[in-house]
Formats: C-alpha cells, sequence, structure tokens
C-alpha cells in the first residue's frame, strides 16, 4: 500500500501543505521544530485515525483554528486507488472518509492501510508499564484482524458494566453472582477469543523478532518475550475459556473489595527478554534502543508476510540516535524492503548520498518554516 | 435584538427540543404555522394533547395503546401461547409490519445496563416471569427479540436463566445476513455467527 499525495489544511504547523509521495523511500530533513514529524503523523491519522505524537485531536488544530482536514490518496494491491481523508472541528469531533462516504465507525478505518511507527514515543515500549506494550500488542493485532479489533471493544464495553455493578453492588453476594452472570458470559467469550488471537501472533511473531534483532543488532544474544495471562502459556483456545471461567469465580471475593474487574485479557503482560535478562529492569539504554528498533522491524516483516499489501512504515527522528554501523544496516534494511517508507531527521547524513533521482522511487523534502520543498 | 412576541419566541424554544429540530428548523415551523388557518393549527395540537392523554401502557404487555389491555393482548386468535419479548413499544410495531408473528408481545422498556443505572428491577422482567406462571395465558414459548449488543445479550441471557424452571421453550431470533445485501459488505462477526446459526435446506 502506498500514499501518493496527502494535502492539510491547519494541521499543526501547517496552515495549508500538500505532498506527492515517491512510492519508496521518502525522507523528509529541516531543522528541529520545523514540522517534520506533523507531516508523517498526519499520515498516521489517515492509518490508524488518530496522533502518534499527540496524546488528543484538539492539540493537533493549528493554533487559534476551529477545524483541521487530512486528505490523502492511495494506492494497493487490493483497491488499486482510493482516497481517505480526516476533519476534524472542535465542536462536531472527528469524522473519517473513504472516497468521500463518511464511516460510521472510526474503527472501520483500521487495517485499511496497515501502518508501522518507530518513533521516540517508542522507548515507552520497553521501560514502561504492561499497559504500553498492551496498547502495542492491541494496535499490531487490530490491524490484521477486523475480528480481534471488534472483540476488544465489546470486551471494553462489557468491563465496563460490570465494573459498575463491581461499584455500586451493596447486597448478598449471592444475587450480585445472579447480576454478574450475563455479562461474565460475554466477558469470558470475548475475552477468550482475544486470548487466543495474542498466544497465537506472539508465537508466530517471536521468530521475526529474533531475525530482525539478530541482523539489526549484530549481538549474540536472543531476544524473546513472554507473554502472561490467566492460564498456562499455550493453552489450547477451547481451554482458554475454562481457564477463564475458573479464575473468574475464585477471584469474586477480591473483585467485590477492589470493585473491578481483575481476570481478563486487560491485566494481560508481555515480558521481553535478552537472552535470560529481563529487558525492561537490566537492559542497558543501547539495548532498550536496539529491542524497540527490532521489534517494529519485526512487525512491519510480519505484516509484509501475513497481509496481501506491504504496509507502510514511518520512522521518526530515529536516525539521529544510532552509530554508523547501524545507520547503515537499518537504512539497507529499508531499502531492500520494498514497502513505503517515510523517514524524518535532523541531519542529512546518511540520506546525502541516497539515489533520489526520477525513476529511483525515491524522494528528498527539506522542510523549514512550514514550508515543504522537494530537493534534487 | 428586541422580542416583538414572547408567545413565539416560546413556541420556537418547544420547537427546538423536538428530536432533529435544530433552532433554525423550529423557527421555520413556527412562522409556518402563523401563516395557517386557525382550525389547521388547533388540530395539530389537539392532536397533540389527545396523544398524551387517551395513549397509555398496556397493563398487560406495556405496548402503547388507546384502550387496555391493548387490541393485540385483548385479541383471543392471538393467544398462540408465544410471547415475544422486545425492548421497545417501537419494535413491536416494526414486528407487527412483518405480518409473520401471530403470538402476543411483552415490551420491556429497556436493557439491563448496570452503567445506565438500569438493573433488571427497573425494566419489566417481572411482568413477564408473571405472564409466564400466572393463569391468565397459556405461555409455551418466549422468544427473544432484543438487540444483539452488549446489553441486548446479558438481558437475554438473564431472561433464559431466569425462565429455565418453567420448563417452557425459549427461543431467540436469528443473527443473520440482512435481506438484499451483499456478503462482502457483511462484517466478520454477523457472518461467522450466520454460519454457526445456519439451517438445512
Amino acid at each position: 500500500m502506498r500514499i501518493t499525495h496527502i494535502s492539510l489544511h491547519n494541521f499543526r504547523n501547517h496552515a495549508k501543505a500538500a505532498v506527492e509521495w515517491a512510492p519508496h523511500l521518502n525522507v523528509i530533513t529541516g531543522p528541529n521544530g520545523a514540522g517534520k514529524t506533523n507531516l508523517i503523523d498526519a499520515i498516521h491519522y489517515l492509518c490508524m485515525t488518530r496522533s502518534f505524537a499527540a496524546g488528543s485531536d484538539q492539540y493537533v488544530v493549528a493554533e487559534g483554528e476551529k477545524y483541521f482536514m487530512i486528505e490523502g490518496s492511495f494506492e494497493g494491491e487490493i483497491r488499486s486507488e482510493f482516497n481517505v481523508s480526516c476533519s476534524y472541528s472542535r465542536g462536531e469531533g472527528k469524522k473519517m472518509f473513504v472516497n468521500g462516504s463518511p464511516l460510521d465507525r472510526l474503527s472501520d478505518l483500521i487495517g485499511m492501510v496497515p501502518v508501522v511507527v518507530l518513533s521516540p514515543e517508542d522507548q515507552k515500549l520497553t521501560y514502561e508499564g504492561p499497559s504500553e506494550r498492551r496498547a502495542f500488542l492491541d494496535g499490531f493485532i487490530s490491524q490484521i484482524s477486523p475480528s480481534y479489533l471488534r472483540d476488544l471493544i465489546a470486551y471494553r464495553k462489557v468491563r465496563r458494566q460490570r465494573n459498575k455493578l463491581l461499584q455500586e453492588f451493596s447486597g448478598p453476594v449471592l444475587s450480585l453472582k445472579q447480576y454478574l452472570e450475563p455479562w461474565n458470559e460475554q466477558l469470558v467469550d470475548n475475552g477468550s477469543r482475544i486470548v487466543a488471537r495474542r498466544t497465537e501472533v506472539l508465537n508466530q511473531f517471536r521468530r521475526y523478532l529474533a531475525e530482525q534483532f539478530e541482523t539489526f543488532s549484530g549481538m549474540k544474544l536472543k531476544p524473546d518475550l513472554k507473554y502472561q495471562t490467566f492460564c498456562e502459556p499455550d493453552t489450547s483456545s477451547s481451554q482458554i475459556r475454562e481457564w477463564y471461567e475458573n479464575k473468574l469465580e475464585q477471584n469474586l471475593e477480591k473483585e467485590i473489595e477492589r470493585e473491578q474487574t481483575l481476570t481478563g485479557p486487560h491485566r494481560d503482560e508481555v515480558i521481553f527478554y535478552l537472552g535470560d535478562m529481563e529487558l525492561r529492569n537490566y537492559g542497558s539504554q543501547g539495548q532498550h534502543r536496539l529491542f524497540t528498533v527490532a521489534l517494529k522491524l519485526a512487525q512491519l516483516f510480519y505484516y509484509s508476510d501475513e497481509l496481501d499489501d506491504l504496509p507502510i512504515m514511518l520512522l521518526d527522528d530515529v536516525f539521529g540516535n544510532l552509530d554508523k554501523e547501524k545507520t547503515e544496516i537499518l537504512l539497507q534494511t529499508l531499502q531492500n524492503h520494498t514497502g513505503q517508507t517515510f523517514i524524518t531527521s535532523a541531519t542529512e547524513v546518511p540520506f546525502d548520498k541516497l539515489d533520489c533521482s526520477p525513476g529511483s522511487g525515491n524522494s528528498r523534502f527539506y522542510l523549514e518554516n512550514g514550508l515543504i520543498e522537494k530537493k534534487q | 435584538m428586541q422580542i416583538t412576541s414572547e408567545a413565539l419566541e416560546r413556541a420556537i424554544e418547544q420547537l427546538a427540543r423536538l428530536p432533529g429540530t435544530g433552532r433554525k428548523s423550529a423557527q421555520r415551523i413556527a412562522m409556518h404555522l402563523l401563516r395557517q388557518q386557525d382550525e389547521t393549527v388547533f388540530e395539530l395540537t389537539e392532536a397533540l394533547v389527545e396523544l398524551k392523554k387517551s395513549v397509555t401502557r398496556c397493563s398487560v404487555c406495556g405496548t402503547i395503546t388507546d384502550s387496555d389491555p391493548c387490541n393485540i393482548c385483548s385479541n383471543p386468535k392471538r393467544a398462540t401461547g408465544q410471547i415475544c419479548v422486545v425492548e421497545e413499544f417501537q419494535d413491536v410495531y416494526i414486528i407487527e409490519k412483518t405480518n409473520e408473528f401471530r403470538g402476543r408481545y411483552h415490551v420491556l422498556g429497556g436493557v439491563i445496563s448496570p452503567l445506565q443505572n438500569v438493573g433488571p428491577d427497573n425494566i419489566r422482567i417481572n411482568e413477564l416471569i408473571g405472564r409466564v406462571n400466572g393463569m391468565n395465558e397459556e405461555i409455551n414459548e418466549v422468544i427473544l427479540a432484543l438487540n444483539p449488543d452488549a446489553e441486548g445479550e446479558a438481558t437475554s441471557y438473564y431472561i433464559n436463566k431466569l425462565l429455565k424452571p418453567f420448563e417452557i421453550e425459549v427461543t431467540r431470533i436469528a443473527y443473520g445476513i440482512p435481506m438484499g445485501s451483499e456478503l462482502e459488505y457483511i462484517d466478520e462477526v454477523t457472518l461467522s455467527r450466520a454460519f454457526a446459526s445456519r439451517n438445512t435446506f
């Protein structure tokens, strides 16, 4: 899948901008604060309906303006040509359109244009708590499986209903159980499918991670990940349900005490390892960085194998933090991969040697004071 | 700005409270009514007053009616032993239009949703059990026709559980593909459910 054109209106510091993108590598350089990240964040909006950098849509609207607009043209294997646009106004909120017709649910867009992002934000993935990794995993699987995303949304809704019951109920436990039962049924139903899918995908993904880490880091240490949920590792899909029902039963007293749902995929954890070492606690800063890059490259290649259309890769401000050797390996990997890639960088090196002649499939852009200039 | 008629202003405010009507449309309607013959407008207001005055809820099934019990509940031909459970009276109207179902209804007036502070006792579940348990009707099948969302499912589950001891048939309307649609555009959940509940041809 490729994006051929994007136009922005009041999107952060871009009052009005339009860019024609190259089919392979697109490198955007320019001084800090020029708006490089914003350009690729706009692409992210058209793939995932939200920013990868800003927390909320309202901060994305250019200062003093009431709305923003993004329009993009895409081409790919499954659908030859289509447009995706996103409009947001402070009064009416956000709407997404495909070929001009509005989507009923924003989530319907997810997966249409698969995307992989690598940005400074990603250091949270290896340094911070489990929710960051769950969010990564959910975004990861949602893009290849709409039914997973639907299960997630349904699960969240049922869990909120159930939590409300646990918070407000004061009466005999027996009648609470009676009230919880209809919700348990759906919690277990959706939750078991989520756990089964996570197990399956992570098992396949492991190999990709090892491969990318080895190529990219050159280290002998083997990366790994361990999926922790309410059942033993690699429980078969049919048995996950049973485990879930039993655990839920066992945890009831604790749930009443803590007034929330305590069993389920919303409490899952993915632990990253290098060799026998738990990365989060014992990894050096360099190891964290290498792991994160390998993780995202593995996602890119996993998608490339699993999906009919190649994903779009966005690398925000990644190259500045890598040594010369790693820089070359990463750039080479991206050049060999035939999908479309976007790179932002404050420095011209190493992209000054990139072939950007007509027909190369690559382009370089220079961005300063909100003005985008294509380099020849 | 100066208001030359407070009555007009009040009418606009009231009209603007109707669903799908903004202030602009409310203004247009109010102006239109002003230009009409008096009788035409009184006919409208009378119909509205009558709507509120004479339409009540059927004490048996809970649907809206001019006479209690409603003409479905009082029609002996509809005593088929089947009760179709729906969320709102609109659903009765919709199912009636199909002319397919010949039994009676039970309107719950909502679905269980703790987040909206609606529990089983806030909707007409006890009344349903009363009908099944009672002597007035000979019920042998309860058909659940609630929306297939989280709340509808939870409510169906709850009712099914309560009806277990009565040893009557509890069924639900099928999950499936809307007529006239194309498989290509059906979401995966609907499609996989439709597969799971497929029928012999």
